[in-house]
């Protein structure tokens, strides 16, 4: 009983191959181009406002859109599901619970995770999304429901636009796998 | 992973076809872009995935399914012109033979005929039209008198109801038949496949 839960621990499998040059180039190529167009959007035309359009989760859509675009984390499906889902369940926690910050942010991210689950939408970065919407200060509160909107749902969807152009570019990539 | 499936992983049952993990990392440098799976999850997938489709082609049509069921019979003494007349009237190259009770004894063919007639190497009718052209008089006198019983293949190569096509085209290539009448556990005759019945039965379970 023991032996096989720490036999467990030791790992079954290898780590798969690494990806060629040119693969490495296009993830670059595209998270530049993706990340540069929500940060510009938002520098340029929201710094002096209450409004924001760029989230730290979006960096880790990035890997995912970018970078490992044949996952099913990574299809518009997910993206955009994931985002918007975890936005509306960080909000609520928010709203509902910030009297207790510790248990707010704690339900967002556990209740997105099992929502995403249950609507096939699994995107981890909608877990940070809905955790940013409880711990990311007085600007993300301010915004209330409109989080979910903007930046959640425009930034991702920016993001997606660069990854549909980016990646069907690339010779050797396509994008999506699917929609639905 | 349950411990079910964990068995059917470690034995690893592909047919002897024993899939090693530096094929399948071979074959993931092969396809561009990052796979978002490890070599050993896609051994399991491959696994369980190749023993479902077993268990499909497994789960074939069986003779009952494709047999044609409304099948002259003839016994054994009935007179070879008979017999020839009813497979040509028929257009069947074979019949089986059955006794009182409608058990299966034999099953005569074009080939007992043409064994028959004398065409020793190989029975078909081209063989058959040579001999027949080298001799005087017609090759099939020899066995006017007889009856289906003196030619027939006996024992009949038989399939019960429930046998399997894969089991059946192996069978039919083996002992070189075309057709296997299908008997009941007495033995009695209730249908025939013949090798038009697999190839039809073939596409059929082609089609999704």
């Amino acid at each position: 009983m023991i032996g096989k839960f720490f036999r467990k621990m030791t790992g079954a499998t290898q780590s798969p191959p690494r990806v060629s040059g040119m693969e490495v180039f296009w993830s670059w190529l595209g998270s530049f181009l993706g990340i540069a167009a929500v940060a510009y959007l938002n520098d340029g035309f929201l710094e002096k406002t209450d409004l924001v359009l760029i989230i730290g989760s979006f960096g880790a859509s990035a890997v995912l859109i970018y970078g490992a675009i044949k996952s099913p984390l990574a299809q518009p499906r997910n993206l955009l599901g994931g985002h918007i889902l975890s936005a509306c369940i960080g909000v609520s926690a928010w709203k509902l619970l910030f009297v207790h910050p510790w248990l707010a942010a704690a339900l967002a991210v556990s209740v997105s995770i099992a929502a995403m689950h249950l609507t096939k939408t699994l995107h981890p970065p909608g877990g940070a999304t809905a955790l940013i919407a409880v711990i990311g200060g007085p600007k993300i509160h301010q915004l209330g429901y409109l989080y979910i909107v903007m930046p959640v749902a425009a930034g991702a969807l920016i993001m997606l636009a660069v990854a549909l152009v980016v990646n069907n570019l690339a010779p050797t990539r396509r994008y999506p796998e699917y929609w639905y | 992973m349950g411990n079910e499936e964990d068995d059917r992983v470690k034995r690893g049952s592909t047919a002897g076809v024993e899939l090693k993990e530096e094929d399948i990392m071979a074959a993931m440098q092969e396809i561009h872009g990052y796979l978002d799976i490890t070599p050993g999850d896609f051994k399991q997938i491959y696994i369980l995935a190749y023993q479902h489709a077993l268990e499909r082609l497994s789960r074939e049509l069986t003779a009952a399914e494709i047999m044609t069921r409304k099948v002259i019979s003839v016994t054994a003494d009935t007179p070879l012109a008979e017999v020839a007349e009813a497979m040509g009237k028929r257009g069947v190259s074979g019949v089986p033979v059955v006794d009182d009770q409608g058990r299966v004894v034999g099953v005569i063919s074009e080939k007992d005929f043409l064994r028959s007639m004398g065409v020793k190497d190989s029975q078909n009718f081209m063989t058959l039209v040579a001999s027949c052209l080298r001799s005087k008089g017609c090759v099939a006198l020899p066995i006017k008198k007889q009856a289906a019983g003196d030619l027939m293949s006996t024992p009949a190569v038989t399939v019960t109801p429930e046998a399997r096509m894969r089991d059946m085209a192996e069978l039919f290539t083996q002992r070189r038949i075309n057709r296997a009448p299908v008997t009941d556990k007495e033995g009695r005759l209730v249908g025939i496949v013949t090798r038009g019945d697999l190839i039809r039965a073939t596409l059929q379970g082609a089609r999704p």
